[in-house]
């Protein structure tokens, strides 16, 4: 059985609701609480698990649909880049992890130079200055405001102690 | 009421609530202008800033970035044909044309001073209703509570989209999220799997910018390498220079029309979740029906510039009412705003305007001096906006996303909510290629505290379940949601009909 996009989220949701519906039925009830901690989120998950399981029988029928009838020509649409998007979460984790490590201000500066070259890498020195430009007058100028205007005590470097 | 309004108003104009007021309108203006900046994302950039302010210098700036960004888009719409805003679509149907027949200032004006007046009529409502509103709201009790914020799901995973199941999922992900951490009535750890990173469950405003600022800035980066994204810029610099008392007497001509698209404007407004884009077209499309002239419309027909601008800036003000009233926010700019107040230890609800009337009358003075500011930045940094446009979206991108975890780091000064940061992120981009709509999920997010409480409220006054149901207000709010449901199913149905594909779900 082939499922589509809608089918796979429905079955994650369905996992989910069912997965946590035991822990929720076992809470311990309070005793000057008519229903315990567990009552509403049991009513969540039974509303996550038929709301999913409606979405996976759905997209079931639409495959069935869609074989019976035979699989049309979906339009190819606009290329999209999908390489560019992981490339931007992975440099996106790699600042979260080093802000504690490095610190903000030069975290923030590697990450904004490693974001604008994933996105549009420079060709002429001029670019490049710019890149670097736009760098740390980023990372300068967040500091500058939220530490010394806005008395945000941005992370420091647990390495560079900066 | 009108000492409150001018004691608001005076306090205002005060240079420690003017300033961040302008400097919110003018952040709404240019974030409303650039093409794939939207209102929510200008917000919650300028949200980090307004943390150490006092609370109604903060709700001034957002209540500035949200009355500058409604009519900001207008700007781009007019003179490069590209809606700065999903609010200003409709717009660009007529003020483009209009511009590339040789008149861009009237175009320009005939948005600019639609918005200003229908947004002040828009403000007008505002200030009658949300009293009145709030008090028919202090006779409620936990059953209509709960009974209401049902209804506001139920519209909003209904209204908000075509698939009313996907919604209706959304919602349920949002209630899920909400009963992670710690037992509102007991006090106690649940589903937290012994983890003390998610011990208090997940903070609500870095969920929030999470799913919001990485769905867009990721969806807009994947059509980076699509061509002929820049739209169709006028040959030349062109002249706005207009006679504005004429482009007036052009909207006033049209009264019906006008006060017709505010009314739109402020009753989509109301309904939570629908939008200022809704808004705009719906009003466009009635504006056509009752036009004597409709073969005009999308030639640079005036109407069509009046209707779609008066009806998108009056939905602000009734995105307010609904917040200020009842709590619930009526869409992402007011789910930002609600969080602000949060942070500030104000608790937004029929309670707000009777325990905080100096707020509550600031944020309405704010809204109504919006609109000059609104009127004077637009006026005169025109081609400076026009120019921000080029930026490229590699420069903007990281700008923004450092502002995000700034953000989310500066609520509490711990890395936990950079973490959660991260995680929403990934999952709000996923939910949105997954074409699951992110509204009902964060009215979910917002409301699951609120409908647990109320739940358990309404059982420990009295457990007889019947009366959510036999209770007149609450069995009547429980109605219209079900109706609303009913009503969401034939529209998906008749839209099954209609369209036969389906198109890759974007932000």
């Amino acid at each position: 059985m082939r499922l589509g996009r809608d089918g796979i989220a429905g079955l994650i949701g369905l996992a989910v609701s069912l997965l946590l519906l035991p822990q929720a039925l076992s809470l311990p009830k309070l005793p000057i609480v008519p229903v315990g901690p567990g009552f509403y989120p049991t009513i969540v998950f039974v509303f996550l698990g038929l709301t999913s399981a409606v979405l996976l029988a759905q997209d079931i029928l639409a495959q069935r649909r869609a074989g019976s009838v035979g699989a049309a020509e979906i339009p190819a649409g606009p290329p999209r880049a999908y390489g560019l998007v992981a490339a931007a979460f992975l440099i996106v984790a790699v600042y979260i992890a080093l802000l504690p490590l490095i610190g903000f201000r030069i975290a923030t500066a590697l990450f904004v130079a490693a974001f604008q070259l994933a996105l549009d890498r420079p060709r002429t020195p001029a670019q490049w200055a710019m890149l670097g430009g736009i760098a740390v007058a980023t990372s300068a100028l967040t500091y500058l405001v939220f530490e010394t205007y806005l008395l945000v005590l941005l992370p420091r470097g647990a390495w560079t102690g900066w | 009421m009108l000492d409150l309004l001018g004691n608001g108003i005076l306090t205002v104009l005060q240079w420690k609530y003017l300033l961040p007021l302008f400097a919110g309108t003018f952040a709404g203006v240019v974030g409303g202008a650039l093409p794939g900046v939207t209102i929510t994302m200008t917000i919650i950039v300028l949200l980090p800033f307004t943390y150490g302010m006092e609370p109604l210098a903060g709700l001034a700036a957002m209540t500035g970035v949200y009355v500058g960004g409604s009519a900001g888009g207008l700007i781009t719409a007019c003179l490069l044909g590209i809606p700065g805003t999903p609010s200003a679509i409709a717009t660009t149907f007529d003020g483009f044309p209009m511009a590339r027949k040789g008149e861009p200032g009237r175009a320009l004006w005939l948005g600019v001073w639609a918005s200003f007046f229908g947004g002040l009529v828009g403000g007008l409502f505002l200030i009658l209703v949300t009293g009145p509103l709030a008090q028919i709201a202090l006779a409620f009790g936990p059953w209509e509570y709960f009974s209401l914020f049902v209804l506001a799901m139920a519209m909003v995973a209904g209204l908000a989209e075509a698939s009313l199941i996907k919604g209706l999922v959304a919602t349920a992900i949002g209630l899920l999220i909400t009963v992670v951490g710690t037992d509102p009535i007991g006090g106690g750890n649940r589903f937290n799997f012994g983890s003390e990173f998610i011990g208090g469950g997940f903070p609500f405003l870095p969920v929030l910018i999470g799913i919001f600022a990485f769905a867009q800035i990721m969806t807009d980066i994947e059509k980076m390498r699509q061509p002929g994204a820049q739209g169709e810029v006028l040959a030349k610099r062109p002249t706005l220079s207009v006679s504005h008392l004429k482009v007036i007497g052009e909207i006033f001509g049209r009264p019906f029309m006008f006060l017709w698209s505010v009314v739109v404007g402020i009753v989509i407004g109301v309904l939570p979740a629908i939008g200022g884009s809704a808004a705009s077209v719906l009003a466009y499309d009635q504006a056509k029906k009752f036009s004597k002239t409709p073969e005009k419309f999308g030639t640079g027909h005036p109407e069509g510039i009046i209707a779609s601008e008066a009806s998108n800036n009056a939905n602000v003000g009734g995105s307010l009412v609904t917040i200020m009233a009842f709590g619930i926010p009526g869409d992402a700019v007011t789910a930002v705003m609600l969080g602000a107040m949060t942070i500030h230890g104000i608790q937004s609800g029929p309670l707000f305007v009777v325990q905080h009337p100096d707020l509550a009358y600031g944020i309405y003075a704010a809204y109504i001096l919006a609109h000059p500011l609104m009127v004077l930045i637009i006026g005169a940094s025109t081609f400076f906006v026009l120019r921000l446009t080029s930026v490229r979206l590699a420069v903007l991108a990281p700008v923004v996303l450092v502002l995000c975890v700034v953000g989310a780091y500066a609520l509490n000064n711990t890395m936990q909510s950079v973490y959660v940061l991260l995680i929403f992120g990934v999952f709000g981009y996923v939910l949105v290629k997954a074409g699951f709509p992110l509204a009902p999920l964060i009215l979910g997010l917002i409301l699951g505290d609120q409908i647990e409480i109320n739940l358990i409220r309404a059982i420990m006054t009295d457990d007889n379940p019947w009366l959510f149901l036999t209770r007149p207000i609450s069995g009547g709010l429980l109605l219209a949601a079900l109706l609303s449901v009913v009503l969401a199913i034939w529209q998906h149905l008749r839209h099954q009909k209609r369209t036969a594909g389906e198109e890759e779900a974007d932000f």
